[in-house]
């Protein structure tokens, strides 16, 4: 983005301000809604963190991958930093991969949201049920941990439409030079 | 005058004036009953009088509404503040109704095992999302004396084992979990005892399960479970569940049951933690240490 005076200066700085209270708003929501009453609840953080990555830089992704992780495992009563070490990568994953070669689309997103909350949900079974060999171990894959996955993916559809329009209108717009518009082109 | 008074129309009128007093007379001794004449008025103009007395009132009625009308205003607006004022102190009043039927049942812990040291009652803040064997957390942490591996109760039973204890908050491992395993005894043949264990499948239903229980046993449905105490963990004697059905384990060599626990686990609103009690393991000698794979403490 190019930035041509200083009052384009201040309401980017502005925006920004107001667009990261707006997200860590968000996440506190989502965390309050996760820790509240005993029915299964989709992990609301995973698809919030992806997609403040696939929105924003790679330094911004990874801290907010990480706090988001810590309080998925204070939600879930999971080793403190186990999932904000997962979701930091994913994270800067994500980032990095619409950086470079996605486009911010709705089905990229969904795809991604999908795959990044399998494995969690994947790994999360793996290391605190199936690890200790309890018996019947397999039914927490299918009662608990593909239910809980589903319903993350299906939670992802809101979360990207909220963001898309607290981006829509906190997210700066870039200028391009008209050499760049005719590359584009 | 005199004319007047031997006129005949004063004899008349004498006549009606006597019959007057004869009908007052009359009335007098019907005991509270109307004379027949003054029913039939009464009944013949009952509706009109009716129809007139509710327009007159609400005649009255509006003049009166527009005459005090400020007065009324006033009125209604420190009726208004009073039912507010007496809202608040009904909800109050609720809530502490609530709060002292909770405080009463664990009087009753305390007053049933007098060598419990048992810890303010903590509530239940909110259950570990998504967690099968329904842990949560509890408003009480070691700025309240809890220590990790204290015995959590409510009045009607045992519900689990501190694990993860900070300064206000604490993690409770439920009964409900294979990680935690209770030696306990049937109450009423004090002889037929086993290792209370959660399992993934008991806990879909909210039950924990009984084993290494004898071929032999003497349990009925409904028989209560307790403690036994042998480990040290939790205090001898207090109550666990309810045997809900009974089975030969797979392999054949032990009998199981299944076991439904005294208090229902996923609908807690508050718990205390015993801290201390008599025949409790010294500190540092966690019954976890002995089992890697049972963190939450085993009482084998």
């Amino acid at each position: 983005m190019r930035i041509r005076s200083s009052r384009e200066r201040r309401i980017l700085r502005f925006k920004t301000t107001i667009r990261w209270i707006v997200y860590y708003f968000l996440i506190l929501l989502s965390f309050v809604l996760m820790t509240s009453g005993t029915w299964l609840k989709p992990v609301l953080l995973v698809p919030v963190a992806l997609c403040i990555a696939v929105n924003n830089d790679l330094l911004g992704s990874a801290f907010t991958g990480a706090f988001c992780g810590l309080l998925i495992d204070i939600a879930c009563g999971r080793l403190f930093g186990y999932n904000a070490v997962l979701l930091t990568v994913f994270c800067v994953a994500v980032s990095l991969a619409f950086e470079l070669c996605l486009r911010y689309k709705f089905i990229n997103y969904m795809w991604v949201t999908a795959l990044v909350a399998f494995i969690q949900c994947w790994l999360d079974y793996k290391f605190y049920y199936q690890i200790w060999n309890y018996s019947d171990v397999e039914r927490i894959f299918s009662r608990v941990t593909l239910h809980v996955w589903l319903y993350t993916v299906i939670s992802a559809v809101f979360i990207f439409l909220i963001f898309k329009l607290v981006n829509h209108f906190l997210m700066p717009k870039a200028h391009l030079t008209i050499e760049e518009v005719i590359k584009t082109c | 005058m005199r004319e007047f008074l031997k006129s005949t129309r004063f004899k008349i009128l004498l006549a009606f004036v006597a019959f007057l007093i004869g009908i007052m007379i009359y009335a007098v001794t019907k005991g509270g009953y109307a004379v027949s004449g003054a029913s039939f008025i009464n009944t013949a103009t009952k509706p009109f009088r009716f129809v007139s007395n509710s327009v007159s009132m609400k005649i009255e009625s509006i003049a009166d509404k527009l005459h005090n009308a400020d007065q009324y205003y006033e009125e209604n607006q420190k009726l208004k503040a009073q039912i507010g004022e007496l809202n608040k102190q009904l909800t109050e009043y609720d809530d502490l109704k609530e709060e002292v039927e909770e405080l009463r049942k664990f009087v009753v812990i305390k007053e049933q095992h007098p060598d419990y040291i048992i810890s303010q009652p903590a509530s239940v803040l909110g259950y570990i999302a998504n967690d099968p064997f329904k842990s949560f957390n509890i408003d009480k942490g070691s700025a309240e004396g809890i220590e990790p591996y204290c015995p959590v109760v409510t009045a009607e039973g045992l519900i689990g084992i501190t694990i993860d204890v900070s300064e206000h908050v604490s993690t409770v491992r439920t009964i409900l979990s294979p990680d935690l395993s209770i030696a306990s005894v049937s109450s009423s043949t004090n002889a037929d005892n086993g290792i209370i264990e959660g399992s993934v499948l008991t806990a879909e239903n909210g039950c924990t399960k009984l084993t290494h229980l004898s071929l032999e046993h003497a349990l009925r449905v409904g028989d209560l479970m307790i403690t036994s105490g042998n480990s040290g963990l939790f205090p001898k004697g207090y109550a666990v569940g309810t045997v809900k059905s009974l089975g030969v384990e797979a392999n054949g060599l032990s009998a199981y049951a299944e076991i439904t626990p005294c208090s229902d686990i996923t609908r807690l609103g508050s718990v205390v933690v015993i801290t201390d009690f008599s025949g409790k393991t010294p500190d540092g000698e966690v019954p976890s240490a002995a089992d890697p794979e049972k963190e939450g403490g085993n009482e084998n």
